[in-house]
C-alpha cells in the first residue's frame, strides 16, 4: 500500500509569500508536463512494480488550473500500472478563483473525492495584499460548487498571522468557515521565507504584519474555536470531523512511504527520500529519455529513521506510539530519549500515556522546541 | 662572506602599502626563488595572514645579489610584524639591522603606522631609504607624498625610490640604494659572541629556533651557548638561514643574520629581545633593550562544550610553542565553567589566537570581553593587579585604582577633526598636540586602553569614513574612577558579564548593555529579567519575554528533509549556546558589551 502525490508546478500568479515550486507558465506546457508525468509512472512501475495505492493527492502550485481531462489522464496512467484502491482517497488542491460547477462535476467525475480549497481569508483586502488571484466571492461559489458537484469530503485552508490582519478579520473568515457544513480545515500562520516578495517587503520595512502577542492571540483563538465545531484537532495544523481526517497527509506523519511525481515531488520509499529536479524543463527533458530526474536522493540511516519516526509522530494528536518504536527500533524509546523526555514533561510540552507519548496543547504551540529534542 | 658585503634590512610601511609585494619582487629578481615557485607574498606563510594581507609573525630571507660592481652581497631581510600589537618585536627586529626601506603608497601618503615605525627605526640609527610604491596608480601623486615624508618625518627625498612593485618597476633601484646606503655591519668574528634574538618559531624536528643577529663573534654547531636573561644553556645542533625556507650553514659570523637550533623544547626559553652568549668566554653586556613579554590585553577563553577543557588546554600550549607572547592560566566563572584567562600584545593578536583555536583546532569557544589590566590598591595597602573583572575586591576593601593608558596619534583628512575630536573626548582621551600634513592633520591624544580596546578604532575608522590612521604606545598608568558593573539574568549574577567602567560611563553602558543582551538572548520558555547592577544597585533592567509560539508550518508535499534541516538548524544554534542557570545564553552575549554604542 502506497501513497502518491503528484505535483502541479503551475500557478495563474505566484503568491508574494509563497516558496513552493511553481511558476507562471504559459498554457501550451501543460499537456507537455502530462505526458512527462505518464513517463515518470512508467519509470517508477519499473522501478517498484504494481502497488496497491490508497491515497492519491493533486498538490502545487494549482492543480485546479489544469482542465479536468488531464486529471482524469492521470489518474487513469495511474490506475493502469498501479492499482488504485476503490476507497482511496483522492484529493486535489483549488484555487477557489479556478474553478465553477462543471468543471468541479467533471473532476469528481474523474475520481477526484476530497477537495482543498485555498480560501485562506474572508477579507478581499487580505486576500490582495497576499497577492491571491481570487476574492471571497469567488470562495463562497467555490464552496456551493463543489457541494452541488456531490464533494462531501471539503477541506478549507485558513490563514492567520497576515499583514494587516486583526483578531476580528480571522475571527470573521473562521465564523464563516465553520458554517459552511465542510469537514476539514487546515490552519497555516504567515511564514516569510527568503527569497520571496514579502522577505524583501520585510527588509525594506513595508510588510506590517501583527506582533507575536497578536499572532498568539488569533493562534489560540483558532486552536480554541474549531473543536467546539466539531473539528477535532488531529495534528497541529489539521481539524476534522471524525472519519474525515486526511489519510493523505496523516501518511507523512506515520512513516509510510509514498511516491511523488511531477517535478520538485519528494518520495519516500526503500529508506530513501528523493527530489525531482525543480526545473520544469529539465523535468520534461529528462522524462522522455526515460530517466527520473531525480535531484537529491538521501537514505534514511536508523539514525535519521528514529529522529523522523518521533518528530512527524508528535505532529499528531495521538503521538509516538511507544510500541511501534519498539518494534521498529528494537529498544525502549525512553533507553533512546530518556533525559529529554523527562524534561520536556517537566516542562509540560509533553506527556504520556501506557501506550503514547504526544504533545500538550502548550508543546503544540512550541513543537519546534519539542521535535529538536528527538534530533539524535 | 666579508661582513663589508653583508646588509641587513627591514620593510617598514603603514598596512596595505605594499610592504610584502616589494619583498616578493625582491626575493624573485634574486631568484632566490624562481618564478615557479614564487606564491604571491611569500613572507606571510600563514593562512590568516595571507587572509588578512598582514604580517603576524616576523621573518627572514637571506638573498645573494650581484652589484653593480659585480661583487656579490649577501642581502638580509628582516620582515616586520605590521601591526601596532606586536611593536616590541618591530623594535627588536629594527635593532638587528643597520637600515630600513621606509615604504610609502604614492596616492595615500604618509599614515599613523609609518610614522610609528620610523620613529623606532630612527631610535635605532638606522639608515632609511624612502621607497615610494604604486606609483603606477592613476591617483598616485609621488612629489606630494615625497614633501609629506620631508615635513613630517624630515628625511631627505631627494633620492627617494620611485616604484611599482607590482608592475616590477624601480626594484633595481632599490637594490642600489640598500647596498649604497645602508652600512655594511660592523661586528668582529674573534669578539666574544653576542647575537640579538628577534623571533623564534617551533619546528616539530629541530624543536625551539630562534632567529638572531649576530653582533660579535660567530656561532657554530656544537658549541655551548646561554640566554642572558634566564641563564639557560643549550648545545648548539644546526645554524642556518633562510631562503626563504631553511637551508643549513657551517656557521654565522658577526654581522650575519640567521637561526640557531639547539637542546630547545620550548620557545619560552627563547625571549625575543634576549641576548645569546657563548657559555665560556661570555659576553660582559646584553645587547641593550630586552623586555620580558608584556600583555597588554586579557580575556577569558571557555569551551562551549565544558568537555572540550582539556583539548583547549593541549591547544593552547602547541600555539604558545610558536607565539612566546601568548600568555594563559586557568581560570573558573560560575556561568562559563574552567577556562583560562589570556594575556594578548593586543586586540589583533587575540582575534588570531581565537580564530587559529577555532579553524585550526576546531573548538568552539567563548570569549568574554576584553580587559587590561587594572591596579587595584588596596585600603591595607596592598597592590592587586586585577585583568578579570570578577577578580575585584569588595569596594569597601579598594583605596583607589588605576587604569593603563595610551599615547594615541591619528592622522586624519582635515575635514574630520572636529569628529575624532569628539570622539577622543567621548573615549576619556585627553589632547596633547595637533600638527599639520598637508591638507591632514596628525594628532595626539592620552586615552585610556581601555577604551582603545573597547571601540574606539572602530568608532574612528567610521566616522571618518576609513580615512584615519592609529598608532599608539603605551603611556603609563594613572589613578581613575573606576567601577564594576555587573548584569543579572534572571536574577542571578553572571560572572562573565561583568565588566571594568569608568564611573561617569557606568550608566549608560549598564543600560546599552541591558538592551544589547536582549536583543541577544531569544525568547525562552519563561520571561527572563536583564538587570545591569553597580554593587546593590540596580541601574537598567530589560525583560526577555517568554517564547509565545513556535512550531513549523504544514508540510508541503511531503518535504521531511526540509522539515529536518531547519530543525537541524535550531539546534545547532543552540550548541552555541551556554546553559547561564535556566538560561540559554548565545557566545556572542559574551561580546556584547564591544557591541553597544
Amino acid at each position: 500500500m502506497i501513497s502518491v502525490y503528484i505535483h502541479i508546478p503551475f500557478c495563474l500568479a505566484k503568491c508574494l509569500y509563497c516558496d513552493f515550486p511553481s511558476t507562471a507558465a504559459e498554457k501550451n506546457i501543460y499537456h507537455k508536463y502530462i505526458s512527462a508525468l505518464r513517463q515518470e509512472i512508467k519509470l517508477k512501475h519499473q522501478q517498484l512494480g504494481s502497488l496497491f495505492v490508497d491515497t492519491v493527492y493533486f498538490g502545487g502550485g494549482t492543480p485546479s488550473l489544469l482542465p479536468a481531462e488531464y486529471i482524469t489522464e492521470i489518474l487513469t496512467a495511474l490506475n493502469s500500472l498501479f492499482y488504485i484502491c476503490a476507497d482511496a482517497e483522492i484529493t486535489l488542491e483549488a484555487n477557489p478563483g479556478t474553478v465553477n460547477l462543471p468543471k468541479l462535476a467533471a473532476l469528481k467525475q474523474s475520481g477526484v473525492n476530497r477537495l482543498s480549497f485555498g480560501v485562506q481569508s474572508t477579507q478581499n483586502i487580505l486576500l490582495k495584499n497576499l497577492g491571491r488571484i481570487h476574492t471571497f466571492e469567488d470562495a463562497k461559489k467555490a464552496v456551493n460548487a463543489a457541494k452541488k458537484a456531490d464533494f462531501s469530503n471539503i477541506s478549507l485552508d485558513l490563514m492567520y498571522g497576515l499583514p494587516h490582519q486583526t483578531l476580528v478579520m480571522l475571527q470573521e473568515s473562521t465564523n464563516w468557515i465553520l458554517h459552511q457544513n465542510i469537514q476539514h480545515v487546515s490552519i497555516y500562520g504567515l511564514q516569510v521565507e527568503d527569497g520571496t516578495p514579502f522577505a524583501e517587503m520585510q527588509k525594506a520595512g513595508t510588510l506590517h504584519l501583527p506582533d507575536e502577542d497578536a499572532v498568539e492571540t488569533m493562534y489560540d483563538y483558532v486552536t480554541d474555536i474549531l473543536p467546539h465545531y466539531g473539528f477535532h484537532r488531529y495534528e497541529i495544523a489539521n481539524f476534522a470531523k471524525k472519519g474525515f481526517e486526511s489519510r493523505h497527509n496523516t501518511g507523512y506523519w506515520q512513516d509510510k512511504p509514498y511516491i511523488g511525481l511531477g517535478c520538485a515531488a519528494h518520495s519516500y520509499y526503500n529508506s530513501k527520500r528523493t527530489y525531482n529536479t525543480h526545473d520544469l524543463y529539465e523535468y520534461i527533458r529528462s522524462c522522455n529519455n526515460g530517466i527520473i530526474p531525480v535531484f537529491t536522493e538521501e537514505i534514511i540511516d536508523s539514525k535519521a529513521w528514529m529522529e523522523e519516526f518521533c518528530f512527524l509522530a508528535l505532529r499528531t494528536a495521538q503521538g509516538i506510539n511507544k510500541n511501534s518504536f519498539q518494534e521498529n527500533f528494537h529498544r525502549d524509546i525512553h533507553t533512546v530519549y530518556g533525559k529529554n523526555i523527562t524534561e520536556l514533561l517537566s516542562q509540560k510540552l509533553l506527556a504520556e500515556n501506557t501506550t503514547h507519548l504526544f504533545l500538550t496543547p502548550l508543546g503544540m504551540k512550541l513543537g519546534n522546541a519539542v521535535f529538536e529534542k528527538f534530533l539524535l | 662572506m666579508d661582513a663589508k658585503n653583508i646588509r641587513n634590512f627591514s620593510i617598514i610601511a603603514h598596512i596595505d602599502h605594499g610592504k610584502s609585494t616589494i619583498a616578493d619582487r625582491l626575493i624573485e629578481q634574486t631568484g632566490t626563488l624562481t618564478q615557479r615557485e614564487m606564491e604571491n607574498q611569500i613572507l606571510d606563510s600563514m593562512e590568516l595572514e595571507k587572509e588578512r594581507g598582514i604580517t603576524i609573525k616576523a621573518q627572514t630571507v637571506r638573498l645573494n645579489y650581484k652589484g653593480k660592481d659585480g661583487q656579490i652581497y649577501e642581502l638580509n631581510l628582516i620582515d616586520t610584524p605590521g601591526h601596532v600589537d606586536f611593536n616590541y618585536e618591530v623594535s627588536r627586529s629594527l635593532a638587528a639591522c643597520e637600515g630600513a626601506l621606509l615604504v610609502v603608497d604614492a596616492a595615500q601618503g604618509v599614515e599613523a603606522q609609518t610614522l610609528a615605525n620610523v620613529y623606532l627605526a630612527l631610535e635605532h640609527d638606522l639608515e632609511i631609504i624612502p621607497v615610494i610604491n604604486k606609483i603606477d596608480l592613476p591617483s598616485a601623486d609621488p612629489e606630494r607624498v615625497k614633501a609629506q615624508i620631508e615635513d613630517v618625518i624630515g628625511l631627505d627625498t631627494s633620492e627617494a625610490v620611485l616604484c611599482s612593485a607590482k608592475t616590477g618597476i624601480g626594484i633595481d633601484r632599490i637594490f642600489d640604494e640598500i647596498v649604497d646606503k645602508i652600512p655594511a655591519p660592523s661586528g668582529k668574528d674573534d669578539e666574544p659572541l653576542k647575537a640579538l634574538i628577534f623571533d623564534s618559531y617551533f619546528d616539530s624536528y629541530k624543536g625551539a629556533i630562534a632567529h638572531v643577529r649576530v653582533f660579535e663573534g660567530m656561532i657554530k654547531p656544537g658549541m655551548k651557548l646561554k640566554m642572558m636573561s634566564t641563564g639557560k644553556t643549550f648545545e648548539v645542533t644546526d645554524t642556518g638561514c633562510f631562503r626563504p625556507s631553511p637551508v643549513n650553514v657551517d656557521e654565522l659570523c658577526a654581522g650575519q643574520v640567521g637561526f640557531v637550533a639547539g637542546s630547545l623544547k620550548n620557545v619560552k626559553d627563547i625571549r625575543v629581545g634576549d641576548t645569546i652568549t657563548t657559555v665560556q668566554n661570555s659576553t660582559k653586556e646584553p645587547l641593550p633593550g630586552y623586555r620580558g613579554v608584556t600583555p597588554m590585553v586579557y580575556c577569558g577563553l571557555y569551551p562551549v562544550d565544558s568537555s572540550d577543557y582539556d583539548n583547549l588546554k593541549d591547544s593552547l600550549e602547541k600555539l604558545q610553542l610558536n607565539d612566546a607572547a601568548l600568555v594563559f592560566e586557568p581560570e573558573t566563572s560560575i556561568a562559563l565553567g574552567f577556562g583560562f584567562r589570556c594575556g594578548f600584545l593586543g586586540l589583533l593578536h587575540m582575534d588570531v589566537v581565537q580564530e587559529r583555536l577555532e579553524r585550526e583546532y576546531k573548538l568552539k569557544l567563548i570569549t568574554t570581553a576584553p580587559s587590561v589590566i587594572y591596579h587595584i590598591y588596596k585600603t591595607n595597602g596592598e597592590m592587586l593587579k586585577v585583568a578579570n573583572p570578577s577578580g575585584l575586591p569588595p569596594t569597601t576593601e579598594i583605596e583607589h585604582m588605576e587604569e593603563p593608558f595610551v599615547k594615541a596619534t591619528v592622522i586624519v583628512p582635515n575635514d574630520y577633526i572636529g569628529a575624532v575630536m569628539e570622539i577622543s573626548q567621548e573615549k576619556r582621551g585627553t589632547f596633547i598636540s595637533m600638527d599639520y600634513i598637508d591638507n591632514r592633520v596628525m594628532l595626539t591624544y592620552t586615552i585610556p586602553l581601555n577604551e582603545i580596546i573597547y571601540d574606539y578604532f572602530d568608532k574612528l575608522k567610521s566616522t571618518t569614513r576609513g580615512y584615519a590612521s592609529l598608532d599608539y604606545e603605551l603611556a603609563g598608568y594613572q589613578q581613575s574612577k573606576l567601577v564594576k558593573l555587573d548584569i543579572l539574568l534572571n536574577g542571578d549574577m553572571v560572572d562573565a558579564l561583568s565588566t571594568i567602567v569608568h564611573i561617569d560611563r557606568a550608566q549608560p553602558r549598564g543600560r546599552q548593555l541591558a538592551e544589547k543582551l536582549k536583543e541577544i538572548i531569544p525568547r525562552q520558555m519563561f520571561e527572563i529579567p536583564i538587570q545591569a547592577a553597580i554593587g546593590n544597585k540596580i541601574i537598567a533592567r530589560e525583560t526577555v519575554r517568554a517564547m509565545r509560539k513556535d512550531v513549523l508550518s504544514k508540510c508541503y508535499g511531503g518535504d521531511i528533509t526540509r522539515k529536518r534541516k531547519l530543525l537541524e538548524k535550531q539546534k545547532e544554534g543552540k550548541k552555541r549556546m551556554k546553559s547561564v542557570g535556566s538560561v540559554e545564553v548565545p557566545q556572542e552575549a559574551f561580546m556584547a558589551i564591544l557591541k553597544v554604542d
